[in-house]
């Protein structure tokens, strides 16, 4: 008995794709292909078909023996079906919702695709801030939901795949600030889950709804649902491919006036072409020929187009097929995704293969299962370094001096593989060297399984128990190859880490619905959870090859090895209760219980509760009739949380490998290899949010406003900061005073054209959040969270001031503000740190375009981040270099200075050009010279899209097919860096706020095909 | 619900007690090794024109530069988390029992030992507050005035020496310098003793010259058997070799052709010139020029590299650069406090009338010492013969009736040469002695106006995470400047 027909839009007799047909009571269901037929075999011809489309109103048919079933479903004004997915994995009815969850479809990623599927966030949802690193292809991102909540804990939310969490670590830790060598970010977690088998993502703003997922949950929750088989006949097949090709976004604005050289002169023998390697100091540039580094002449003429030359054009080929089939009672869908990334980066690769089954079954009347099982294979070659010069291959690219082809330092080695050093010091790597003869492999073998099977007790009582495991095993070998200059003896360093992960969670729940009399319904549930996440590492890190060019840790001359095992749980319980009357007030109460086995038997348990209520104004009062939907809502919750890291109540000792001459070595046990002072009595910390909503539609849906306002206070939250090393130790652990974020959410939606061949829809969210850094500890008025290479910046977290100032120096002025100069060395006073900016933006918007006119549409989304300032050191090299316009002045017969000497007499003096350039390398001790304005606006995206005719795709038996052009990037609508781009973060640790030679954004354009069978 | 956690909270690969005797070791190891090139070389050595290089960046101490990096820090830096925090943890593990009084005297001597390296370069630090973050949660540790800090650590030394009794237990082999020998420790208190109370000769004469009494009284090392060293591994970890030799190779002087200095370092024209004057045999110990791939110790080729140099020069390649078979020697002790040095700090007592020898002899003692010490670096390399020692001696005369200015200009020159290579002991010798007269350089734009430092800088992250104590301590002893004087220095 097979049923078919046609779905249309009751008001405008259009056709519906997309709508899901299911028989009632049973798995069998499809949905409708782009023209609005569908076609689905029936169990009886006395069935009945329950039809379902977002928008619409639903509808149940009896089928009543009929083959052929047209139905046209009628718009739902008051969207009374939206349909969302919560904590748990629990659908519930938007409108029934306490808090703000915004939920963005799989289908918005796939075609203008990131390989990280949290970079493309960026810009659509209000109050989720999410920022991609300029790291490469397989690097990690950084989303932080309502402000950073922790002062530098984790801010990342947690992120969960059909109802399990699911770990976000990054293998080997984040890149740091001012780290060296290899010091790359070796990607996330959620990188590695593909955009193909997304069905939706919801995210999780606040604790009000994420308080089930108790204490990683205190940032937000990102749910991802992933596509499930669908019962039809055959095999489905679903084909995506996308083509990315991506250059290099920014170039920087230096000066090309004055060439290589020092004191206004420029070289004339190789020696000095080589120590002057990164001065452009010399004299005005006249073409003429001189000896550049290389021993040969060259003209003396600008080279604009180093980071042209040195980067290559990147790609990206993503590949993704799908199947899906089922009968009655199994269904199934596999996917093989394959992403081929070729770096910008001369010789740097990245790969990721994933292979997906979902599988669902009834396995009797009251069983059923459903399980995921996904496998990635992850291998990267040469991820890119950042931060300071050495191994770092963007450095040289930028800094060599303007009057030198970046390509002469090719191929970076001489005849016995030793570095062709560039300029005077060892630890500014030569870029072709780095490129060439570093090696920086990691593989990344993950699983994630999951299980959930439930079974019906009654038809209003049900258990389900769910068990998933997301395991990786990781292993990265980099090798700074022998001849590297700026290692001992120019023999090279090893650096192995062998990292084994899991993250196993196991819940059983009890549900229960009811309904008291007419108006009032109940629905319940109790559960456990039990979380084991463990941690088997070890860290290989060598130096010194013995056998030159032999890349074996057994061919070390001195040679350590680091464990690091550690195995955590968090137990909980937890109870949720529904109450909804009529469709118009709904209230919800939670409540969890934690223990945590990284905090001391006294303080590891915490309690926290939540409530929120919503109604819907529309439904219970008459309102004018523009107002199509009106509901405001309400909630407060609590999140308790403790540290991540077990060991860190008592202080150990260590042994120190091998002895020193028969003798053995003990130490303090380090963390991150440094000490830490450990803290017996942590307390869990916690995260108290309210959250106050507004919901509207006007005029028959056309337009749609939601706004936001929430509060969220942090206390005792547990900070690892850096003390004075004269304490002994590097880091301590504290229980930290106060934290307050506090901000507004907006989302517009509108619909302002809406015909038979025209469709526009626009989309505007603006979020803005207030930070404050309430109290820290006894004692503490302020923390650093990092500083930058020189020290010549830092960030921290003091009392009174948002979260992540800038701290730095200035120019000590007089109160007429003229600068006071030290009369012996003639350089100015260097002011007392003091704080200098913000450096996370308290303001973010993002605005989507969708024109649709027939076959095609067009995406456009633009966003942009306000408010915050950018350290850059690059700016400071360039300066200190002679690179920058700023450092112009002087260049032809001195430059004038003049201010007030520390008595107040007036001072004047003329440095001369032989002295110009330890002036401008001077600067480097006023941090405020390289401070800039980090806002804002970016063309983020725009996709052009072709849906193929059915008329087309018939003959071919073809169901489906799409093509789109796809920009990612394209523009930069406003910024004030002149060197940068503003989104040059290279780590997604906590020290938001520098600018450090990472690789330079790219900007991307490809092409994406969709092909269904 | 909490079933299991605290034994899942055990770490698996650390123990929950203190083996004070490796840790000991380790604090021993720790304060010796603690940036030698950076300090020692660049900072000390180059300030004291006993090294000098071309290049800007590492000229911290050659020019008075500070483009970039952490030289002037990491002595602090380094210094607290490890010897010094090492070194705390064994006195808090043998404090309280009475039998282990001699572990507790010989650590709170080398206590001493690597808190007095910290204050001699940045004058006021934390010392009473100072490793006291595990133990008391004390995270803005104040600093304490070095006139303070020199009175705590006399003392200590004082008491550490009374407090020995031979009938109790010792370190044993864990410690690497006199593997328990209580004798041999009391030797290097009070040698060490001497050492701190000659520091303060300018600035608080007469408690020098009571500390100094009591030192001599209570005897120190004037035999070379006596002397204070670690000895090291050639092969091993890093930790296991010498780390004077490790760091020169591993930053400087690895390529071993006398041309691609990694940093541009060579031996200072100054201190080849003092040694080729004085036709000291140590010359041919210390230095020796790059002929092809061998290491040339001829005495005619040797000279040094002028501080100051701003471009790499021509003949760069013919200057002297330390010797590979001594000073870079990787399994060559370390001397910690030798007869040389005590010698020569009780000739100088006697010279101010604090000491009853006499002053020439305890000189000519201390300098035969100072060249016998290469012997103990290497046993032939090192090795000079008694004639021409004295042949040393005999052109090198001590001015036994010169003025008591010339007396103390000899042995200040001389303790310049013999310290060579401990540069962070030269250095404070040379501040506080003012010999040799050494002419700075004052290339463009160096950050002294032309001055030789007299003091390293506090890290910026004290300014960081520990404002208050440290803008105190700036507020006392003047702006956190190389030119600012510390306090035993003060003219």
């Amino acid at each position: 008995q097979t049923l078919t027909g046609k779905v249309t839009n009751g008001a405008d007799n259009t056709t519906l794709p997309g709508v899901t047909i299911v028989e009632k009571g049973s798995t069998k269901g499809t949905v409708t292909d782009s023209d609005g037929n569908y076609s689905l075999r029936l169990s009886s011809p006395q069935a009945t078909v329950v039809l379902s489309y977002i928008g619409f109103v639903g509808q149940e048919i009896a089928v009543g023996g009929r083959s052929v079933l047209n139905v046209a479903l009628k718009e739902d004004q008051t969207q009374l079906n939206e349909v969302v997915v919560t904590a748990l994995g629990i659908t519930k009815d938007k409108k029934a919702l306490a808090y703000s969850v915004t939920e963005v479809k799989g289908s918005d990623f796939t075609q203008a695709r990131e390989t990280n599927v949290a970079n493309a966030l960026s810009g659509k949802i209000a109050g989720v801030n999410a920022s991609g690193l300029s790291t490469g292809a397989g690097g990690s991102s950084r989303v932080i939901i309502r402000g950073n909540g922790s002062l530098n804990g984790n801010n990342q939310p947690l992120y969960v795949i059909n109802g399990m969490p699911i770990d976000n670590t990054t293998p080997g830790g984040s890149p740091t600030t001012n780290g060296s060598g290899l010091n790359v970010d070796r990607g996330d977690g959620i990188g590695g889950i593909n955009p193909d088998d997304i069905e939706s993502i919801s995210v999780l703003k606040g604790g009000t709804a994420a308080a089930l997922y108790g204490s990683r949950a205190a940032n937000g929750v990102i749910l991802i649902t992933t596509k499930k088989g669908r019962a039809q006949k055959g095999i489905g097949i679903d084909y995506n491919s996308t083509l990315m090709f991506d250059t290099p976004a920014v170039f920087p604005d230096f000066q090309y006036e004055y060439g290589q050289g020092d004191g206004g002169v420029k070289p004339t023998t190789q020696a000095q072409a080589t120590n002057w390697g990164r001065r452009s100091w010399g004299t005005r540039m006249d073409g003429q020929p001189y000896v550049a580094f290389d021993g040969l002449e060259h003209p003396y003429s600008p080279q604009r187009n180093n980071i042209k030359n040195f980067y290559q054009t990147g790609s990206t080929f993503t590949n993704t097929v799908a199947l899906n089939g089922g009968s009655e009672n199994i269904n199934f869908r596999f996917s093989l995704a394959n992403v081929d990334n070729k770096s910008i980066l001369p010789n740097s690769k990245f790969n990721r293969k994933i292979a997906n089954l979902n599988v669902n079954a009834i396995l009797s009347k009251r069983l059923s299962l459903e399980t995921v099982a996904q496998y990635n294979l992850e291998q990267a070659t040469n991820r890119p370094s950042a931060g300071d010069a050495p191994g770092n291959p963007n450095w040289a690219v930028y800094m060599v001096a303007n009057t030198v082809d970046i390509r002469q330092l090719s191929p970076g080695y001489d005849a016995n593989g030793r570095e062709t050093q560039w300029n005077e010091t060892p630890y500014a790597s030569n870029s072709y060297f780095v490129v060439n003869r570093f090696q920086n492999n990691d593989t990344k073998n993950r699983f994630i399984g999951q299980a959930n099977l439930k079974f019906n007790i009654l038809d209003n009582l049900y258990v389900r128990g769910s068990v998933s495991r997301d395991f990786y095993n990781f292993r990265s070998v980099g090798v700074i190859p022998t001849g590297t200059v700026y290692t001992a003896n120019a023999a090279g360093e090893y650096h192995e880490i062998n990292s084994s992960v899991s993250e196993t969670n196991s819940l059983l729940t009890v549900n229960y619905d009811a309904k008291f009399g007419k108006n009032l319904s109940l629905n319940a549930f109790v559960g456990g959870n039990k979380r084991i996440y463990s941690v088997n590492d070890t860290y290989i890190d060598g130096t010194q090859f013995i056998i030159p060019f032999f890349y074996s840790y057994t061919n070390l001359s001195s040679l350590t090895t680091r464990p690091v095992n550690q195995k955590t749980a968090t137990n909980s319980i937890f109870a949720s209760a529904d109450l909804d009357y009529k469709g118009i007030a709904f209230l919800t109460v939670t409540g969890r219980q934690d223990w945590f086995s990284t905090l001391s038997p006294q303080n590891n348990s915490i309690f926290y509760p939540s409530i929120g209520g919503s109604f819907v104004l529309s439904q219970a009062a008459q309102l004018p009739a523009w107002i199509s939907f009106a509901k405001v809502r309400a909630s407060g919750a609590q999140v308790g949380g403790a540290t991540p890291d077990p060991y860190i109540l008592n202080q150990t000792y260590s042994m120190v490998q091998g002895g020193h001459d028969g003798r053995p070595l003990q130490q303090v046990t380090q963390s991150n290899g440094v000490n830490l002072v450990t803290n017996s009595s942590l307390r869990p910390l916690t995260s108290t949010t309210y959250e106050l909503g507004l919901d509207m539609k006007f005029f028959r849906n056309r337009l749609g406003l939601d706004l936001t306002y929430y509060n969220r206070k942090t206390t005792d939250d547990i900070v690892r900061t850096s003390v004075s090393r004269a304490t002994g130790y590097q880091d301590v652990l504290l229980n930290i005073g106060q934290v307050n974020n506090s901000g507004i959410e907006m989302l517009i939606t509108g619909n302002p054209v809406k015909t038979r061949n025209f469709n526009w829809n626009v989309s505007y969210n603006l979020a803005y959040n207030k930070n404050e850094v309430v109290k820290l500890a006894d004692g503490l008025n302020t923390i650093e969270v990092a500083s930058s290479v020189g020290s010549w910046a830092f960030i921290h977290n003091a009392v009174g001031r948002p979260y992540g100032v800038i701290k730095g120096y200035t120019m000590v002025r007089d109160a007429n503000n003229n600068v006071v100069y030290n009369t012996s060395t003639g350089y100015p006073q260097r002011s007392a740190l003091t704080e200098l900016g913000q450096g996370v933006p308290p303001l973010t918007m993002g605005l989507s375009n969708t024109f649709t006119y027939k076959n095609f549409s067009l995406d456009v989304l633009i966003d942009g981040k306000f408010g915050n300032k950018i350290f850059s050191t690059m700016d400071v090299y360039a300066t200190r270099f002679g690179l920058q316009k700023s450092t112009l002045p002087g260049r032809e017969s001195g430059l004038p200075v003049s201010g007030v000497t520390p008595e107040g007499t007036p001072y004047s003096a003329t440095i001369p050009v032989s002295g110009l350039r330890l002036y401008y390398d001077n600067l480097k001790n006023y941090t405020d010279l390289f401070l800039y304005d980090g806002s804002f606006v970016k063309l983020r995206q725009v996709v052009l899209n072709y849906n193929v005719p059915a008329g087309v795709l018939k003959p071919l038996r073809i169901q489906g097919a799409s093509i789109s052009l796809v920009a990612r990037n394209p523009l930069i609508l406003f910024r004030n860096t002149d060197n940068f781009d503003p989104e040059s973060s290279y780590t997604n640790s906590n020290a938001q706020g520098f600018e450090a030679f990472s690789l330079p954004r790219t900007r991307s354009m490809g092409v994406n095909l969709m092909v269904k069978f | 619900c909490d079933k299991g956690f605290e034994q899942m909270n055990i770490n698996p690969d650390a123990s929950s007690t203190i083996t004070p005797a490796y840790v000991f070791t380790k604090a021993q190891l720790d304060a010796l090794n603690n940036s030698y090139y950076s300090t020692g070389v660049l900072a000390s050595g180059g300030s004291i024109q006993h090294f000098a290089t071309y290049k800007d960046v590492p000229a911290i101490g050659d020019k008075y530069y500070f483009q970039q990096g952490t030289y002037p820090y990491d002595f602090f830096q380094n210094g607290y988390p490890n010897a010094v925090n090492e070194i705390s943890e064994v006195i808090r593990a043998v404090s309280t029992d009475a039998s282990q009084v001699n572990l507790l005297s010989a650590a709170r001597i080398w206590r001493v030992y690597t808190m007095h390296r910290i204050t001699d370069l940045y004058g006021d630090i934390p010392y009473s507050d100072a490793a006291k973050g595990y133990t008391q949660n004390l995270f803005t540790p104040k600093y304490d005035t070095q006139q303070a800090i020199y009175a705590d650590m006399l003392n200590e030394l004082d008491q550490s020496v009374q407090a020995f009794d031979a009938t109790k237990t010792t370190f044993g082999t864990a410690d690497l310098i006199y593997g328990g020998n209580i004798d041999r420790w009391k030797k290097f208190a009070n040698s060490l003793m001497l050492r701190l109370a000659m520091r303060m000769t300018k600035a608080d004469p007469t408690s020098a010259q009571t500390w100094a009494k009591k030192a001599i009284a209570g005897g120190v090392i004037t035999q070379d058997s006596d002397l204070a060293k670690i000895n090291y591994l050639a092969s091993g970890q890093d930790i296991n070799k010498n780390p004077y030799a490790l760091s020169m190779r591993n930053s400087d002087y690895s390529p071993g052709n006398g041309n691609d200095n990694i940093e541009g370092g060579k031996l200072a024209r100054t201190f080849i010139d003092v040694l080729k004057n004085s036709a000291d045999p140590r010359l041919n110990v210390i230095a020796v020029v790059w002929n092809g791939s061998t290491a040339d110790t001829t005495t005619s080729l040797q000279r040094g590299m002028p501080n100051g140099l701003l471009v790499k020069p021509a003949d760069f390649k013919t200057y002297s650069e330390p010797n590979p078979v001594t000073v870079l020697k990787l399994d060559a002790p370390v001397l910690v406090m030798t007869a040389a040095e005590v010698n020569l700090l009780l000739a100088e007592a006697a010279v101010r009338g604090w000491y009853s020898g006499d002053a020439a002899t305890a000189y000519n003692t201390g300098v035969r010492s100072a060249m016998a010490n290469w012997a103990q670096i290497n046993a032939t390399a090192g090795s000079i013969s008694t004639a021409k020692v004295n042949a040393y001696l005999t052109k090198n005369p001590f001015p036994t009736s010169g003025s008591t200015d010339a007396k103390l200009a000899q042995i200040g020159s001389q303790l310049w040469v013999t310290l060579f290579p401990d540069e962070q002991e030269a250095f404070a010798s040379w501040r506080r002695t003012g010999y040799p007269a050494l002419t700075p350089v004052n290339v463009t734009g160096n950050i002294t106006g032309g001055v030789i430092p007299r003091r390293l800088l506090y890290p910026p992250t004290e300014e960081s995470v520990n404002n208050t104590q440290y803008s105190a301590a700036v507020a006392r002893q003047g702006a956190n400047l190389l030119t600012t004087r510390i306090w035993w220095d003060k003219q």
